[in-house]
């Protein structure tokens, strides 16, 4: 497939000129082309040599991924591999670094005057400390991470996250990079058409790329999008006046936010959890129970765990751990969820792992680029660890709080 | 009116964490780093020559099609193997260097012996 998805412009999107828009285009067709042409190597690299020399070595065969991972560190295809895919994610930031430098005033006065102009809130208190889980280290090797602000009502990590995630993710998430949040409204209206919630909250939300959908499947409900970074949610509010999609906005964290019980009938985040930490995780779960109105329903949408998969995809999918800034992206993998949510609370019957289709066939010439066969393709992959996106479709974690209380006794 | 580049915040450019090394070489991640740069640097122009042929084309002036039917006179191929021969050498520079220097009897051991030699007197 030639991947010329492109992503759609909104009031928010930085410009680029002709040799910045190239260069991004680089990083993306660079992220395709490992992808497609040098990520299956590894496996006949793995089975006919690596595997092989880690048995005369060791007198056995690798059996987990830390086994397999020591196999390969030291084969020049692996380090071919693993550093290109490492240069490709630092070149999109790069090049989209230098477009939001050469406009940021300008971006800060738009962001300014669409949330001036906005009835939805925009709640950024100055006191706020971000978890040491996302400031230890830039995740995904993001300059700056999600926190960082270099002036005043900055938004350049929003401006660096919504542009930079179109091209990690090669436009696989749609025009407007929110197909987790359009998967997920999509499972809930074919899965649980009575279910209408009033009141939405997505955690961990950044720039509310995934949040948007919610208030097109959901119209009259409240949402909010809460985020540790005040940067991306700042970003996130003019996003939304500008597509035309108010949504409240809120630095919060998901450990312990500042609704009250109840609140919520509806609980969702996108690719929240693997950017936390193994007492946090634990914590959010809590928070979402306390948050949810009897009978809300609470759901993460991520990659599987770990032991829904054979230890070479395990070893492919760990790479981020090493490679990519993703200190939590293994450890979480390996934890057991269910049993997080039955300790958060959750009746265990009324937990449970499901597959949510991605919505990306629906993108079909709704932007330059989305042609039905392009999009079909990327639908109708098997998942392949090292790609983008669970192939067609997200592993998603859903719990219901009981109606009544004499359920939950 | 937009503040000068001086006056622009400068924004984060390198991401906190250390960066792994991939391969066991000093150097050739910095190398491979520097390729890709340059690969994508190829990259914007082959798309610059592009765009400038597609705007042609929009006024009305085929230059692909020119180009593809340019012949090149006496003058034209002169200058172009003149460029092409001056970049190999600017590429093969370090080469130029190491004949050189066994040609001149230049050594690591000499150059020590110019360091001591000009400490001391």
């Amino acid at each position: 497939m030639l991947n010329c998805f492109q992503q759609s412009h909104h009031g928010m999107l930085p410009q680029t000129t002709h040799d910045e828009a190239s260069r991004q285009e680089f990083a993306k067709s660079l992220k395709g082309f490992i992808q497609a042409q040098l990520l299956p190597g590894l496996q006949p690299v793995y089975e006919k040599r690596a595997a092989s020399q880690f048995e005369r070595e060791t007198g056995r065969a690798p059996e987990n991924r830390q086994d397999i991972r020591k196999a390969m560190v030291g084969d020049p295809y692996f380090q071919l591999y693993a550093s290109i895919n490492r240069i490709a994610q630092e070149l999109l930031w790069e090049a989209t670094n230098v477009s939001i430098e050469r406009q940021l005033p300008a971006l800060i006065e738009k962001a300014r005057n669409y949330s001036a102009a906005a009835t939805t809130t925009l709640d950024i208190p100055a006191d706020f400390v971000p978890p040491r889980y996302v400031t230890a280290l830039d995740i995904h090797c993001m300059p700056g991470g999600y926190c960082s602000e270099v002036t005043a009502d900055d938004v350049a990590a929003g401006a660096l996250y919504d542009r930079g995630v179109y091209l990690y993710t090669m436009g696989y998430t749609g025009p407007d990079n929110d197909d987790m949040g359009r998967s997920v409204c999509n499972y809930l209206q074919r899965n649980l058409p009575e279910f209408k919630p009033l009141r939405i909250l997505d955690m961990g939300c950044t720039v509310g790329h995934s949040t948007l959908p919610y208030r097109e499947y959901f119209p009259d409900a409240e949402i909010w999008g809460i985020d540790v970074g005040a940067p991306v949610v700042r970003y996130a509010h003019a996003r939304a006046e500008a597509m035309g999609r108010p949504v409240n906005f809120a630095q919060m964290n998901a450990e312990e936010t500042r609704f009250e019980d109840g609140y919520f009938d509806l609980v969702v985040s996108h690719i929240l959890l693997h950017e936390t930490s193994g007492k946090a995780m634990p914590r959010i779960f809590k928070e979402c129970e306390r948050l949810l109105a009897p009978g809300g329903i609470m759901i993460h949408a991520d990659l599987p765990p770990f032991d829904l998969m054979d230890p070479f995809t395990q070893f492919i999918l760990d790479n981020e751990t090493w490679y990519n800034n993703e200190p939590f992206w293994g450890a979480m993998r390996d934890m057991d969820q269910v049993a997080l949510a039955e300790q958060a609370g959750f009746h265990r019957s009324d937990v449970q792992f499901d597959n949510a289709p991605m919505a990306v066939m629906e993108f079909s010439a709704q932007a330059a680029g989305y042609d039905a066969d392009s999009t079909g393709e990327v639908a109708d992959r098997e998942f392949t660890a090292g790609e983008f996106a669970p192939g067609g479709g997200w592993e998603v974690l859903i719990a219901r709080k009981p109606r009544h209380a004499q359920e939950a006794a | 009116m937009e503040p000068s580049s001086v006056d622009r915040p400068q924004l984060i450019k390198d991401a906190r964490g250390k960066r792994p090394s991939f391969h066991q070489t000093d150097g050739i991640d910095s190398l491979q780093a520097m390729v890709m740069v340059l690969a994508s640097e190829l990259t914007v122009l082959r798309d610059r020559l592009d765009a400038a042929e597609r705007v042609a084309k929009g006024e009305g002036l085929d230059l692909a099609a020119g180009i593809e039917k340019l012949e090149l006179d006496e003058e034209a191929l002169k200058t172009r193997e003149a460029w092409r021969q001056g970049f190999m050498e600017r590429l093969f520079y370090l080469a130029r260097k190491e004949s050189g220097e066994e040609s001149r009897n230049e050594s690591r051991e000499g150059y020590t012996r110019v360091i001591d030699d000009i400490a001391t007197n």
